[in-house]
């Protein structure tokens, strides 16, 4: 099963122009090699902060833009990884020995399972998931359950 | 560059009923559409907040909460990472998304992706030549 790991902002890794701490980006880096040699990492990303971002909002045939940065931390995310692994317990536990990214403070990450296309079976035919599996699978970035 | 394109949660997503066939097809020929403009770099939707939990950090101490949480505009539906010129062109394909034509509210969120020598005036050279090379091997590893 796939799960991603997403970690969410705080004002401090929010803040305009904001690198993350070197010590904590070398820690983070030691922690997801470890992942990847166990072949669980399939893939990590930070995000920059909000303030080079944008939202677009939709209502009905209407569409808005706001430009970042955005004030609501709750709703931020900082970064995230995906990882192989074969439950939701497994993947908390993993997650419990990842470095706090807020030594001084609070930090929260979410875990999410990732849909295959293979749930999808209820609703599209054998040779439409394939079309999706296929498509997928050429792509630079796509991560996919082994 | 690269972003990371978050189409946020709704009553609907976080219900974990099937979606509106006719949105499943336009996503799918719009996901097509990019595909064939190389700005697809990885998709993927997520299930229900249901399905997963929360670790909240304190020092050296975690506490896990499961799901469902409530507050669907903080959670994640789905995503993709894109590879394009610049910000505004991240939003000229939003604004071209199916979502603009389905009934309903919806939000996508636009953010750009640290690249490994963004880190430069916190990290060496050597230093992010080994991240390089360790996000190449992540990559090749994923895709087998």
């Amino acid at each position: 099963m796939r799960f991603m790991v997403i970690v969410k902002a705080t004002p401090e890794s929010d803040k305009e122009a904001a690198l993350p701490d070197p010590e904590l980006l070398l820690e983070m880096g030691k922690y997801n090699e470890e992942l990847g040699k166990a072949g669980i990492l399939l893939a990590a990303e930070g995000l920059q902060p909000t303030s080079k971002g944008a939202r677009v909002k939709f209502s009905g045939k209407s569409c808005t833009v706001t430009d970042g940065p955005f004030t609501e931390a709750k709703e931020l995310i900082a970064g995230f990884s995906i990882l192989q692994v074969k439950s939701l317990e497994e993947a908390i536990e993993w997650v419990k020995r990842a470095p706090n990214c807020c030594p001084g403070g609070e930090g929260e990450v979410e875990v999410r399972q990732v849909f295959e296309m293979e749930d999808f079976a209820p609703l599209l035919t054998e040779e439409q998931i394939q079309h999706k599996v296929r498509a997928r699978a050429g792509l630079p970035n796509q991560t996919a359950n082994k | 560059m690269r972003f990371m394109v978050i189409v946020k949660g709704s009553k609907e997503s976080e219900e974990g009923a099937p979606p509106d066939p006719q949105l499943m097809h336009d996503m799918g020929k719009f996901n097509e559409e990019l595909i064939k403009a190389g700005v697809v770099l990885a998709m993927d939707g997520l299930h229900p907040s249901s399905k997963g939990a929360r670790v909240k950090f304190s020092g050296k101490s975690r506490t896990v909460v499961d799901g469902p949480f409530t507050e669907a505009k903080e959670l994640i539906a789905g995503f993709w990472l894109w590879q394009v010129k610049s910000l505004d062109e991240a939003i000229g394909w939003v604004k071209r998304s199916p979502f603009s034509s389905h009934a309903g509210d919806s939000e996508v969120e636009i953010r750009q992706v640290f690249e490994m020598e963004d880190f430069a005036p916190v990290l060496s050279e050597e230093q992010i030549e080994h991240k390089v090379s360790a996000r190449a091997e992540l990559v090749g590893q994923a895709k087998k």
